[in-house]
């Protein structure tokens, strides 16, 4: 079974992240969201609208960006827009042009409007299909892995893109990635899933928090000896401090990090040590989510 | 049904099919054989030959059993005349039903199970186009271009035999006639059309082309089967036989439509790619 009882609730204009390894049931869920398959069991509503009973109202609503770049190699840039924003109802001629033109003027495709899909890179391909996506301004996006598979410099123009959806348009997104970084950056709230089920779900510095524990305070000084660290471990919301003596530097483990980072602080310069720099160390979200998948599939 | 959706999904493929030399070189040459190359073939080696005598000499099984209306037709022809106006005007017929079958079904088994292949089917699937629109603009791109190369073979063959019928039968044209009228206007239409229909629902299912048109050639065994029985004088495509073969595929085209509208579900086919 791809998807096992997942049951996902997303609020207008949040960016959702659906994270999980090769597998997991992420596509599937995108693909039953957008009716594309319909489920063996359970239901959804997309917009207001359910998937079984008004599919056509949901497609009608939702842009959704395939793992694939779904786009017609033999025909043009400007005719896949066209056919597209044709078949999600673009009808007055002037208004569909002028979108395409906004569109492919944005992604910088538009000089490249009359050459052939096929004759187009793997950014640029990229580029187009999300511009097809959203040629019918959608309210909801489902983006499948919008930076699988290229290069860095593209995957940050896609990144950026999508972080700007949600923030200057409102677009509500569901995106499925196991790119941590794009969940870091650009999700309010992030779903791990695995095996088709759902692991945790949170903002990404929860899921940080909740599942790899709390950041800590790494303090490195320009001498550090004994005496300090006794200084740091009598203060009150100080909980462990591990010290590296060859680089001169503890790292701390507190209660509530900005509450008592100032403290720490103060005491260290008072007690005589002379602080070179102060860093919360917080584990990654990759670091995060591998730890849980490993102890899953465990 | 929106009929700009439909003719959406028809002018899309249409402009994908003309610039995949895979699919369109196939839809023109075969054709050009059937309606250029065998005919001239056929008429040419005989006058080498220096065919004479009576029409029923030198003939073959189905010469011998021509049905007496056909024969009828024959008296006063010497052999060659005879077996001149017995291929062009009978022979060839069958294979007349070949070519919009053959065409269509190129393109027919490319309709979802090309999309299928260049990945590009779940955008389709995710736009709001129907599921009977979907269908049946699918079904019209492989129609409208297997009628128009079958009535341009027509065309060219009429040309062809007319040119060599009017020296063989000083003066006279063979074609067109009723007959052929009725087989290029009524038969391969209707034939076009179920055969279009079954092969779209099999493209659906099938992973692949290759696949889909490996099923849909079972399609062209009855035409095959019709080719046969002309060659041994078991059928006729006459007025009669072509009139109900007309009435027959109307039958068949109404139940493949029906079973294919009520059948078909784009929530199906993409799980039965995994």
């Amino acid at each position: 079974m791809a998807v096992d009882h997942l049951s996902i609730s997303i609020e207008g204009g949040e960016v959702f992240g659906l994270l999980g390894p090769n597998g997991a049931g992420k596509t599937t869920t995108v693909r039953m969201l957008a009716c594309l398959i319909s489920p063996s069991e359970g239901s959804a509503k997309v917009g207001g609208h359910d998937i079984a009973t008004e599919p056509m109202k949901v497609r009608a609503m939702v842009g959704i960006l395939t793992e694939n770049p779904s786009l017609y190699e033999r025909l043009t840039v400007h005719e896949n827009m066209d056919f597209f924003a044709q078949a999600y109802g673009l009808s007055d001629a002037q208004g569909r042009q002028d979108r395409i033109r906004e569109l492919l003027d944005f992604f910088e495709l538009w000089e490249r409007r009359n050459d052939k899909v096929g004759k187009l890179s793997k950014g640029m391909k990229q580029k187009l299909a999300i511009a097809r996506t959203l040629v019918h301004k959608p309210s909801i996006l489902l983006l499948d892995e919008p930076t699988a598979g290229l290069d860095p410099e593209s995957a940050k123009g896609i990144r950026d893109f999508v972080a700007s959806l949600s923030q200057r348009d409102n677009h509500t997104v569901l995106l499925c990635t196991h790119h941590l970084e794009d969940a870091e950056r650009l999700c309010d709230r992030v779903m791990i899933v695995n095996r088709g089920r759902c692991v945790i779900v949170g903002t990404p510095e929860e899921l940080q928090d909740r599942i790899a524990g709390r950041p800590k305070l790494q303090v490195t000084l320009k001498k550090l000896d004994q005496s300090l660290v006794q200084v740091v471990k009598e203060i009150e919301h100080v909980r462990e401090v591990y010290v590296d003596k060859d680089a001169a530097n503890m790292v701390i483990a507190v209660d509530d990090l900005s509450e008592t980072t100032p403290e720490i602080v103060g005491r260290v310069v008072r007690a005589g040590g002379m602080v070179l720099s102060v860093n919360t160390l917080r584990p990654s979200l990759e670091e995060a989510y591998l730890k849980l998948v490993r102890a899953e599939n465990s | 049904m929106r009929a700009h959706m439909v003719m959406l999904v028809f002018r899309k493929d249409w402009c994908e099919i003309k610039r995949n030399w895979q699919i369109f070189f196939p839809i023109v040459v075969v054709p050009f054989l059937i309606s250029v190359l065998l005919p001239t073939l056929i008429i040419v080696t005989p006058s080498l030959s220096s065919i004479s005598g009576p029409p029923m000499e030198n003939s073959t099984a189905m010469m011998r059993n021509l049905p007496s209306q056909v024969r009828d037709e024959l008296v006063g022809m010497n052999a060659w005349q005879a077996l001149v106006y017995v291929m062009s005007l009978y022979f060839f017929a069958p294979f007349f039903l070949i070519i919009p079958l053959m065409a269509s079904s190129v393109i027919a088994s490319d309709s979802f199970a090309g999309e299928k292949e260049r990945k590009t089917i779940e955008a389709i699937l995710a736009t709001p186009i129907s599921d009977s629109e979907l269908l049946l603009g699918k079904m019209l791109v492989s129609f409208i271009p297997s009628m128009i190369v079958t009535a341009a073979s027509f065309a060219i063959y009429t040309t062809v035999i007319d040119v060599f019928s009017f020296e063989i039968f000083d003066g006279r044209l063979l074609l067109p006639n009723p007959v052929w009228l009725m087989l290029i206007f009524g038969v391969a239409p209707t034939i076009a059309l179920a055969g279009i229909g079954l092969t779209v629902m099999i493209s659906a299912r099938v992973k692949g082309v290759r696949e889909a048109q490996q099923i849909s050639s079972i399609l062209l065994l009855p035409i095959l089967m019709l080719v046969l029985g002309q060659i041994s004088g078991a059928i006729f495509l006459g007025p009669t036989v072509v009139a109900i073969l007309i009435a027959a595929f109307v039958v068949v085209d109404l139940i493949v439509f029906y079973i294919g509208l009520r059948s078909f579900k784009r929530e199906e086919i993409l799980p039965r790619l995994s």
